[in-house]
């Protein structure tokens, strides 16, 4: 155990503290981009798995993780706008129909992936996507190599949290944009349109979720698998909540979430003796604990969870 | 003068309903027309057609002579019109700054460009007199400034025509005389103002013309100079006004509510209480009078056990309230009417049936072997019993009662809550958005549980309701008890001075 | 149509299935076998054979445990998707009592089945907790502690009760295994325990005074709490109930049909189950009915996959779209302007 504290141990955990992070940062932003809108979305699970394996098919046939990762944001698009529609226009509980998509779109991805495959017992592979160091800033001492020689991927995840605060504090559309998830019928009466916001924010949060489970299948592992997800959408979530519906609290809470994932991997491979399992829900139990000692303060726009029905009487 | 709005002929209808029939107005330029009519008369109809929010059924709307079909508020914005809600549209999580520019789109440009925003606005309000923190959060300024705020929301977008819907409801004298200052201001830079209550007071001291609206139609327009007090009242109203139609009593009996110095969230002073006694005995009814959001709320909720005292005595008919839990009061048969019908009244989605018996299903009367085995059929004879003793209008007593009428929703509460004699009854707001009729009909049924000896605290924003039905009235403001008045002969210029902040003398 | 009435509950499931069922078969089509054979091997695979009707029996039983443990826990208003974590803890448990502590008999089988109940019910009472005292999302917690039920098992198989090279536990002993129905089929009394257990509900939720009072709390806990309510302890309670239906379900699955852990043991079962309770439109019986309707799909399936050539997966879709359109479906007659519609239309009829 006296490996622990070496300076390698260190930044491979760094290191793969950020991978770790990347979906989840992407996927907590989709939700967030979704809830300022008024939208719960707790289908993400759906459309990440969707995201995946659009990701992981496109990037399969035709070589390029790039083009997976366009799949992936088209495919989340689709399936969240069968929420989108759903929710925004038919006024349908919001919850119910996030669970909806997560036994919907898990349902086609795994149907799909079995009609193209067939039941083969030879895993499918496809390739991922290469890190790409950035020039100058990788060669900084120390966190040069570890932040600075990702996959864009990582830099995307990344740049959209300074983006993302900027878009809601600094910017018309951002102003609006809030408005609509706080006051939907003061938002109108300005002559911001409520329906069309809530379906750019499902778009939104479609293309970002998708993303983050293309990223599993393109810049994580090289196959495909029912259950890939493993309940990111869930401790995205949770990452919303915790990170207080900004950019900046959804980044902490996402890095520490992927620290977690990040330790008990390396936990697995130092510990030989201790069942794997155990340092498996590591993640799932720091969720838990992480919003069980910050309670939830009612917090997070006004209208979240309330459906919009313009006339009212 | 030159005509600015012209609506001709407006007809809206909900279902069944008439909301508006056959309306004609009219606003000039540089002038204060005022929509009076009681509650339900049709008033917010019209200004939602006018501003987008609804499309008229029939009918047609001029601006500056020329027919213009107005389909959403934003476009109602464009024409210039503005409106200022009776419940402001503004976003509370956001500044003050962030509220006005929200949603302008005239400017170019993806950022928000805050020194040209800043500017504009500040020189608004300087040439309007409107007086307002521009990076203050919308929860942290008083009701009168976030009025002001509205009113600079609407002059920022250029509005030529503005709607003021009950703009002095929630509002303290002192800042009503603010307002009338700054509609004054308005009109004489050219403004055009509807100016939309029933307070008759203010609408003589503000209107240059006046239309009233009622049951859904136009009864008259009549210039400020050929009109007075009492023949628009008759006019509104369609009858003439009497005197309260109660006896009052005075009840000197057995104490069934003491409250001694009791302090609930003190330091807020839109909801909490500070220091309040007060006694109600048997047989009475005591009225709070006081602008909405002075801490009534809390004071209902604290005498039905929704919420404990932070410090304090509570006396129930005789003996001292240790326990604050709504089962407790409820098993010392206090009834309690609720401000929020559907939120706090109703479980909307169960059924007339459902609501009648909703917390006795555990009684002897209507289940056996310890609440093990509901009796449906007493449940149902004893409901259509209540159907028809407090007039509940419904297609059967299975119907869900989030599809009744605000007066016949009250009426299922009413047969809850009245039936079985309870000793004391909290009525807030009881007849807020009911139509006279239903109105009556809680009055009355108020008043009868006081001849069988009850103890009513009756919480009323309607002041007129206040005085006809309090045996004693006190004046609650910014969460205090500013007075105690008598209900037989109230002293309406102190008690509104109250109302206002201003202690006075008591009686 | 009768406004707010019953007969919507039926109508808008019916038309659900009906729908997917037609994209089922265009996508069927699409693939290039003939849909009309695919439901023929469908309904021969379900109903063909006394064998076919017994293994649709025994698909139903878990699914109608897990369909009730989402349905009680959504009746008072809480969303418990913790249902597969629950299920498992059950089974679990089931495990230990019959395997591990290592004696034998139906004593030892009552025992593991009501153990099997405490545990999901203890399982179910962490999300209760905390929403209760924390304030938290009981839906974030009990999805996570599904994966922490899912992982705490494979720890079981894997390691601690681990049969020789393969990653699965020792078998239950013959003796200690739940009943056959009658011989020659694998239908056990487990699910003669569970159509009991939806009829109790059923009796709570719409006979009982604590059941109407629970069922108040989940359409408006403020009203229920103004009527002097215990909310918080209905929810504790919903939640404890939910989570000891499915931990009685997981010990029946194990005792009755599966009788060793193995990896992908209940694997969906706790969404399913929430798609059962949703398409039922919360009411226990009709969860029962549409358990029933899901198994009939899942044995039909394999039937279809060999004959026709469609694979089993196909059917996942159509019950995914069958939840799609019932809770859209419901939503939509909801609307105001369907309403609207509708009561525009007995007028006409009236007037006629």
């Amino acid at each position: 155990m006296e490996s622990l504290f070496t300076w390698n141990f260190a930044s491979e955990i760094v290191l793969s503290t950020f991978r770790m992070a990347t979906p989840l940062l992407l996927v907590a932003l989709a939700e967030l981009y979704s809830e300022r809108a008024g939208l719960v979305n707790i289908g993400l699970d759906g459309i990440m798995s969707f995201g995946a394996l659009a990701g992981f098919m496109v990037s399969y046939l035709t070589g390029n993780p790039f083009l997976g990762i366009l799949a992936g944001a088209l495919g989340g698009i689709l399936v969240n706008m069968v929420y989108a529609f759903c929710t925004v226009s038919l006024c349908a509980e919001q919850t119910v129909y996030g669970m909806a998509l997560n036994i919907f779109a898990p349902a086609i991805s795994a149907f799909i992936y079995r009609v193209y495959f067939g039941v083969s017992s030879t895993l499918a592979q496809a390739t991922l996507m290469k890190t790409i160091a950035i020039p100058v800033l990788k060669d900084i001492p120390l966190v040069g190599p570890l932040l600075f020689n990702q996959t864009p991927m990582v830099y995307f995840a990344y740049l959209m949290v300074p983006m993302t605060a900027l878009f809601f504090n600094r910017t018309k559309a951002g102003l609006s944009y809030k408005a609509v998830g706080e006051y939907p019928k003061a938002a109108e009466t300005l002559g911001i349109n409520v329906v069309r916001q809530k379906y750019i924010a499902c778009i939104i949060c479609g293309m970002l979720a998708g993303i983050g489970g293309a990223y599993l299948t393109t810049c994580y592992v090289n196959t495909y698998s029912d259950g890939i997800v493993a309940g990111r959408g869930f401790i995205a979530l949770s990452a919303v909540i915790f990170g207080h519906w900004t950019g900046s609290g959804v980044l902490m809470a996402c890095l520490l979430f992927g620290f977690c994932d990040a330790l008990q991997l390396k936990l697995q491979i130092i510990s030989k003796d201790t069942p794997y399992q155990l340092f498996q829900m590591i993640p799932y139990v720091c969720t838990l604990v992480a919003l069980a000692i910050m309670g939830a303060k009612k917090a997070g726009p006004k209208a979240k969870g309330k459906p919009y029905l313009r006339e009212e009487r | 003068m030159e005509e600015i709005l012209r609506m001709e002929h407006i007809t809206k209808r909900f279902g069944d309903v008439y909301a508006n029939r056959n309306i004609n107005f009219d606003v000039q330029r540089g002038e204060v027309h005022t929509l009076l009519g009681e509650n339900g008369a049709g008033k917010s109809t019209l200004m939602n057609v006018l501003i987008g929010l609804y499309q008229p059924t029939e009918g047609n709307i001029y601006l500056h002579g020329k027919p213009v079909k107005i389909e959403s508020p934003a476009q109602a914005v464009k024409l210039g019109i503005g409106m200022v809600h009776q419940h402001f549209m503004l976003v509370e999580a956001m500044t003050v700054f962030q509220n006005i520019i929200l949603g302008d789109k005239r400017e170019k440009g993806v950022f928000i460009n805050t020194d040209k925003a800043r500017k504009d606005i500040l020189a608004i309000s300087e040439k309007y007199g409107l007086d307002i923190q521009l990076d203050a959060l919308i929860t942290d300024i008083s009701v009168g400034e976030q009025q002001r705020v509205e009113i600079l929301k609407a002059l920022y977008r250029d509005a030529e025509l503005l709607i003021l819907d009950e703009p002095t409801a929630a509002l303290t004298d002192i800042e009503v005389e603010g307002l009338f200052e700054v509609i004054d201001r308005l009109k004489s830079e050219g403004k055009s103002i509807i100016f939309i209550s029933h307070k008759m007071r203010e609408v003589l001291h503000v209107s240059d013309r006046i239309t009233i609206l009622r049951a859904g139609e136009t009864v008259c327009t009549l210039p400020i100079q050929e009109t007075n007090g009492p023949e628009l009242a008759n006019l509104m109203i369609g009858r003439e006004l009497v005197p309260s139609q109660y006896e009052k009593v005075e009840a000197g009996g057995e104490k069934v509510l003491v409250l001694q110095h009791v302090d609930y969230n003190k330091t807020r002073k839109h909801n909490g209480l500070n220091d309040v006694s007060l006694t109600i005995a048997k047989g009475e009814i005591l009225g709070i009078a006081g602008v909405d959001g002075n801490g009534q709320s809390q004071l209902a909720e604290l005498v039905t056990g929704v919420v404990t005292p932070d410090s304090g005595d509570v006396d129930l008919k005789g003996s001292k309230v240790f326990s604050f839990d709504p089962l407790a009061f409820i098993k010392q048969s206090v009834a309690h009417i609720p401000e929020d019908r559907n939120l706090q009244g109703l479980v909307g989605n169960m059924s007339v049936c459902d609501n009648i018996v909703l917390k006795r299903t555990n009684s002897k009367e209507f289940s056996s072997a310890g609440g093990w085995r509901l009796n449906k059929r007493a449940m149902k004879s004893y409901a259509d019993a209540m159907k028809e003793k407090y007039d509940i209008r419904c297609a059967s007593i299975e119907q869900e009662t989030r599809n009744l009428s605000g007066g016949n929703q009250q009426k299922v509460i009413l047969a809850r809550e009245l039936e079985g004699d309870p000793d004391l009854i909290v009525a807030v707001h009881p007849t807020r958005g009911l139509d006279i009729g239903a109105t009556r009909f809680v009055h009355d049924s108020l008043i009868e549980s006081r001849e069988k000896g009850c103890g009513v605290l009756l919480i009323s924003a309607d002041f007129d309701e206040v005085l006809e039905m309090s045996d004693r009235i006190l004046v609650m403001f910014e969460g205090e008890i500013m007075g105690e008045y008598s209900g037989k002969t109230p002293p309406i210029e102190q008690i509104s001075l109250a109302m206002a902040g201003n202690k006075g003398v008591e009686e | 149509m009768k406004l707010g009435g019953k007969s919507e509950n039926v109508i808008i499931p019916v038309i659900a299935v009906l729908l997917a069922f037609l994209i089922g078969g265009v996508i069927i089509a699409a693939l290039g076998s003939s849909p009309v054979d695919a439901v023929g091997y469908l309904v021969q695979g379900a109903f063909g054979s006394k064998t076919n009707v017994g293994a649709t029996l025994v698909k139903v039983t878990p699914l109608i445990f897990t369909g009730l443990c989402a349905c009680f826990a959504y009746r008072c208003g809480v969303f418990n998707l913790g249902g597969e974590g629950q299920f498992i803890v059950g089974a679990v448990t089931a495990v230990w009592v019959t395997v591990g502590w290592g004696f034998e008999g139906p004593l030892a089988c009552v025992i593991a089945l009501l153990l099997g109940a405490v545990a999901g019910g203890i399982w179910g009472a962490i999300p209760g907790l905390l929403k209760v005292f924390r304030g938290l999302n009981e839906m974030i917690v009990s999805i996570m502690l599904n994966y922490v039920a899912t992982l705490f098992m494979g720890w079981v198989y894997t390691e601690l009760l681990r049969d020789g090279s393969v990653p699965q536990t020792f078998p239950v002993p013959d003796a200690s295994r739940l009943g056959r129905l009658m011989p020659g089929m694998r239908a056990t009394w487990g699910l003669v325990i569970a159509v009991l257990i939806a009829v109790a509900i059923y009796y709570f939720l719409f006979n009982t005074s604590k059941g109407f009072q629970l069922r108040a709390v989940g359409l408006n806990a403020t009203a229920s709490r103004y009527q002097g309510f215990n909310v918080r302890r209905y929810v504790l309670l919903s939640f404890i109930v939910s989570g000891a239906i499915a931990g009685l379900g997981g010990a029946i699955e194990l005792l009755g049909t599966q009788f060793r852990l193995m990896s992908g043991f209940a694997l969906g079962f706790g969404f399913d189950g929430v798609a059962i309770a949703l398409i039922a439109q919360l009411n226990p019986l009709a969860t029962v009915l549409v358990a029933y309707f899901f198994a009939v799909l899942r044995t039909g399936a394999t039937t279809m996959q060999v004959g026709s050539g469609v694979p089993t997966s196909v059917i996942d879709i159509i019950q995914a779209l069958v939840i799609i359109f019932a809770v859209a479906g419901m939503a939509f007659v909801k609307l105001p302007g369907f309403k609207q519609l509708m009561l525009n239309r007995q007028r006409g009829k009236k007037e006629e």
